[in-house]
Order: structure tokens, then C-alpha cells, then sequence
């Protein structure tokens, strides 16, 4: 992808010698060196709380180094003997797929308006759309609470929760979808109507599949952003209990122990559910927004 | 396209087929149900929290229509002058914060998405898996993955107490704002690190080697090339962590440990303990101005398209 040039550490030094190319030369090395350096001490810093609570969810005593106490793997039986836990994670898989669900039909019809057809209003319409992922999560929850209970009277719950999460995941599919539909090539769709297929069977047959993956990806952000949203949540969830949200009271009342295992769990498996979408999929190319290559 | 036969065999299917073959009908399915979305769960809870924010609530969420400019008054009365409020300390606080955050993803993000544009294949994959992970994985766990790395007898401080090396806890590592500015770093650096990488990824490395044949120096090729061709990137990074740092409320509250006060939990507090709605509308205002300034600042570097990124 990216054109090879002196600044790769790995590429043997050129070999036109002299005194003044020599001294370039290892001044591109030092560069390069400083570099990975700096890149090297990043992944650390990205990396290193993530590790050590991972280390400390095995280790007996939980909240910190030492004095260490061998390891135990008490910490997650403990966990998934949490009943009242493992109830607000199956309400938070119910409340993801569900406001997910709503997020990707609605944001997979609005990127077909906003990328096959011209109308009044478009580009308010495209920024309305991208404004939930915008807004802070504090202010989204209040404003939505507040609409919830004082004017429309609904008891905060499941529903709103619900409610809340797919208009939060809809910037996602919408951004996604619209993506790859504006490198999509038309003339597949208008080879497929000269042969004969009515708009339908075109639609499922060629549109579909080629935008599939984009609404799949579209699906699986706005799943992960409901699934690990506190602050929303949060305000509109009244008295139910989403997993995040448990979590938040567990710190606040100094259960490290449980919390080490479950947040653990949910690294591990998020890392195994992203080797096989990266080795599957350009997940990549979706999450930082640089379509094109299948 | 439509090639209407004059047979008419009323399966479902040709009925769905002949509806949806005028541009028209298909404008209105595409647009309507995500615009009543956005109606009724973005545009209206909004316009009524501006609303509220001039009115007065009591604590049963009744209403009073009367208009007020109470809720703006309290934010700024205290016994002392307005600008030793409360609310005025923690705008402040919220807004150095969100800046020091931005200015340290910028810097430690440059240089990391400048290497992936020039890698690819397997040190691209490897890098790109490592920065994803803690990306992907809860906000809420990586939040609270530095509340075990800071505090008195948190991980720092027992490691270097243990080591030798300090005789007692470092402020520096304890709860507070030096720790609520390296949990919001991390929590929002990779979304300047894909935005940048983004833009780096488009960029045309030749006219940076046309620029240094003509004899501009390296600072001078980044100065005057790669970051004028960048800068759409870097705005819209800045804009992704500066946003939500200004309204974060789990880091705070968790690295700050009651020490600071960021707008966002003083907000959070003053609903949930005193159902001061109307002081949280007002307060919210604040926020949400913040941010239309922001993004129309940014708006004339960057177009919506290029802020897609993350």
C-alpha cells in the first residue's frame, strides 16, 4: 500500500557510499530508529493497564501488585456466580442487538437516500444523522431522560434504553453504508436490469450482496458501541441494570475482584472476535474510513 | 427502467416491484423512518431540554411553563464572585483538560500513524490489531484499567515503593488531574491516530521527496507539505477527543476520585442527587455550545465528509 522509501528500519542501508551519503544514511536510520521507538512506547501505553488487570483478575490479591499472593482462579467462578450480573450482561446483549437492529435498517435506508438521490435539504439531513455520535453521551442521556419523563411520561427501562442506543448506533451504519455505496459501481446494477431483472431481484441479487459487508460492519459497531455505553444508559435505564452499569457500581463499592474477571473476559473475547473479522473482513478500511479494497 | 407490461398478475411481488419503481416512493422509504428517528429521539428531546433550561422543573419532573432565566442564574451565583462558582471552575477545568488530552493524542498520534502509512502487510496488521483492541474494548474497562494503575497503593506507586526507588506515594501518580488527562488519552487516542492515519494513508509521498530534492529540509517538508495536507485529518481527530473529553464523566470520576470536578459530573450530580433538571439543562447548554463553536471552527478546514473518519 504504502511506497517503500529510506525510512524503514528493516531495508538494508544503501550502498553508493561517500563520507555525505553515509551521514544521510545514518540519519535516516536514527529517524526511523526514533520511530519505532516512539510507536513501540505507545502500543506499552495502550497496553499496559489493559495487561496488568488482566494479571491481577488471575492473581489473589486483586487490586494491586503486593504483596502477591499466588494466583487463583476464584475471581471469575466468583463472577459468573454473579446472578444479578450475569442478568444485566444478558440485558445488555438483548438491548445491543435489538437498538442495533433498529440502528442498521434505518441507517441502511437513509444511506440510499443520502447516496442514490439528490433532495432538499441533504447535507442537513447527512449531518442530523452523524449528530448522535457527536453529542456527548452526558448531555444525550439527560436531554433524552428528561423528554422521557417529563413530557412523553415514560418510565425509564428497558424500552428506553433501547430506544436511546439505536438512535446512538445510527451515525455508525449510516457513515459505513454510505461509504461503500459511494464507490459501489452503478453499472453493475444497470447490466443486471438490461438482462432482464426487475428492480427487486437486482436489489437482492446484485445491491445486497455488494453492500453487505458494510452493513455488517455498520451493525457490529453500533452493537459494540450500545453494549459498552455507560453514560446513556445510565440516565435512561431506570431502575434495570445493563452490564456497564453494574460495573460502575462494583467500582464504586470496591468489588475489584469480580471486575478484574469480568472486564478480563470481555478483552479476551473482544480480541478473539477481532483476529477473525480483521482476517475476514477490511475492518481496517472501515474503521478508519478508507474504503476501496476488498 | 420501469417496463411496465400491461399484464397485471397482482402477486405481492410485482405490487412491491411497481410501488417502489417511481423515484419518488423510493426517496420517501429511503428518507422517512430514519428522519422520524431523528425527530422524535434526537431533534425533540434537545429542543426540550433547551426549552427546560428556561423554565422551571420541580423534583417530580413536573413542569412549570413559565419562562425563566433562573436556571442560567444559579449556574452562576454562589457567595463568591461568579468565576469562584462551581460551575464556572468546572467549565474551566473541563476545557483545560480536553485541551491538554487533544494537544497529547495529536503528538503521541502523529508519529505512530505516520509509520502505518508507510508500512503495510503484517507490521501494518500487527500494530493496527494492537491499537484496535484496547479501541474496541469497553471505555468503561480501560477507564477503570487505570484506576487500578493509579492511586496511593495503587500499581505505580506500590511497584516504585517496592523497587526502592520512592520512600512514599508520588502525587504525581495519585488521583487527579495528571491521572484523568492519561485516562482520557488513552481512552480517545485512537481516534486521532485513525483520523490521522486516514488522511497520512491519502497522502502523496512523492511531492514529500519532490519537496526535499528541491532542498527543503525534513522539518521544513512536514511543515510546509505533510501538514497542510494533513490538517483536515488532525482537525477532525482534535474535534473526536476533544468532544468527548470535554463531556466525560466515567474517567473523571474514577481518576479524580471526588478531587476534581469535571462539567460532565457536575451535571450527572446535580440530577441524580437534587433533580435539578433545569440546572442540568442550562449547565448542558454550555456543552453543547462549546461544541457548536468547535465544529464550526472546524467546518471551515474540513468538510462533513472528511469528519467520517472515526
Amino acid at each position: 500500500m504504502a511506497t517503500e522509501t529510506g525510512t524503514s528500519a528493516d531495508e538494508p542501508a544503501e550502498t553508493t557510499g561517500g563520507a555525505l551519503r553515509l551521514d544521510h544514511n545514518a540519519k535516516e536510520w536514527l529517524l526511523s530508529r526514533g520511530l519505532w521507538a516512539v510507536a513501540g512506547a505507545l502500543l506499552v501505553f495502550l497496553w499496559i493497564p489493559l495487561l496488568v488487570m488482566m494479571f491481577l483478575s488471575f492473581a489473589v490479591n486483586a487490586s494491586t501488585f503486593f504483596p502477591f499472593r499466588g494466583f487463583t482462579l476464584a475471581h471469575y467462578a466468583a463472577t459468573f456466580a454473579d446472578g444479578a450480573l450475569m442478568t444485566s450482561l444478558f440485558h445488555s446483549v438483548q438491548i445491543a442487538t435489538l437498538s442495533a437492529s433498529i440502528a442498521t435498517v434505518l441507517g441502511v435506508l437513509a444511506s440510499f437516500a443520502l447516496a442514490r438521490y439528490d433532495f432538499p435539504f441533504k447535507e442537513f439531513y447527512r449531518t442530523f444523522g452523524i449528530l448522535p455520535m457527536v453529542i456527548p453521551g452526558v448531555v444525550l442521556g439527560i436531554a433524552l431522560l428528561i423528554y422521557f419523563r417529563a413530557l412523553l411520561g415514560i418510565t425509564p427501562g428497558f424500552l428506553t434504553v433501547v430506544l436511546t442506543h439505536s438512535v446512538y448506533g445510527f451515525p455508525f451504519v449510516l457513515l459505513m453504508v454510505t461509504a461503500r455505496l459511494y464507490t459501489f459501481d452503478e453499472s453493475l446494477e444497470e447490466a443486471a436490469r438490461d438482462l432482464g431483472a426487475d428492480p427487486l431481484t437486482t436489489f437482492w441479487d446484485i445491491t445486497l450482496p455488494i453492500v453487505a459487508p458494510a452493513i455488517g460492519a455498520g451493525f457490529l459497531f453500533a452493537w459494540i458501541r450500545s453494549f459498552e455505553d455507560f453514560i446513556r444508559a445510565y440516565f435512561v435505564k431506570g431502575t434495570m441494570d445493563v452490564l456497564t452499569t453494574s460495573m460502575y457500581s462494583m467500582i464504586k463499592y470496591g468489588t475489584a475482584p469480580k471486575m478484574n474477571a469480568i472486564s478480563s473476559l470481555i478483552v479476551f473475547v473482544i480480541a478473539a472476535v477481532l483476529a477473525v473479522a480483521m482476517n475476514v473482513g477490511n475492518v481496517t478500511g472501515y474503521v478508519a474510513g478508507t474504503q476501496g479494497e476488498e | 427502467m420501469s417496463v411496465d407490461t400491461p399484464r397485471r398478475s397482482e402477486s405481492l411481488r410485482e405490487r412491491l416491484v411497481s410501488q417502489f419503481a417511481s423515484r419518488r416512493n423510493q426517496l420517501a422509504l429511503t428518507t422517512t423512518p430514519g428522519l422520524i428517528w431523528l425527530l422524535l429521539l434526537l431533534a425533540a428531546p434537545l429542543t426540550f431540554m433547551v426549552t427546560v433550561s428556561f423554565l422551571n422543573v420541580n423534583d417530580a419532573y413536573q413542569i412549570v411553563w413559565e419562562p425563566t432565566l433562573q436556571n442560567y442564574g444559579q449556574l452562576f451565583s454562589g457567595d463568591g464572585p461568579f468565576w469562584e462558582t462551581a460551575f464556572f471552575d468546572s467549565l474551566l477545568l473541563s476545557y483545560f483538560i480536553a485541551a491538554v488530552t487533544t494537544v497529547l493524542c495529536l503528538a503521541l498520534a502523529f508519529p505512530l500513524a505516520y509509520l502505518l502509512a508507510r508500512r503495510g502487510g503484517t507490521t501494518f496488521k500487527v500494530i493496527i490489531f494492537l491499537v484496535l483492541l484496547p479501541f474496541f474494548t469497553m471505555y468503561l474497562v480501560r477507564a477503570y484499567s487505570w484506576y487500578l494503575m493509579f492511586g496511593p497503593s495503587g500499581v505505580i506507586n506500590s511497584a516504585l515503593l517496592k523497587l526502592g526507588i520512592v520512600s512514599g506515594p508520588v502525587t504525581l501518580f495519585n488521583y487527579g488531574v495528571p491521572a484523568i488527562i492519561v485516562g482520557l488519552t488513552h481512552a480517545y487516542f485512537p481516534y486521532m491516530l485513525l483520523s490521522l492515519y486516514a488522511s497520512l494513508d491519502g497522502l502523496d509521498f512523492s511531492l514529500v521527496e519532490a519537496a526535499r530534492d528541491l532542498g527543503a529540509s525534513r522539518s521544513e517538508a512536514l511543515r510546509d507539505v505533510i501538514v497542510p495536507l494533513v490538517l483536515p485529518g488532525m482537525i477532525s481527530g482534535s474535534l473526536f477527543v476533544f468532544v468527548p473529553a470535554l463531556g466525560a464523566f466515567i474517567t473523571p470520576r474514577f481518576l479524580g476520585q471526588g478531587k476534581v470536578l469535571m462539567i460532565g459530573q457536575l451535571i450527572e450530580s446535580r440530577i441524580n442527587s437534587l433533580y435539578a433538571i433545569g440546572y442540568g439543562s442550562a449547565a448542558s447548554m454550555f456543552i453543547v455550545a462549546s461544541i457548536v463553536v468547535a465544529f464550526a471552527v472546524a467546518f471551515r478546514y474540513v468538510s462533513i465528509e472528511d469528519l467520517g473518519g472515526a
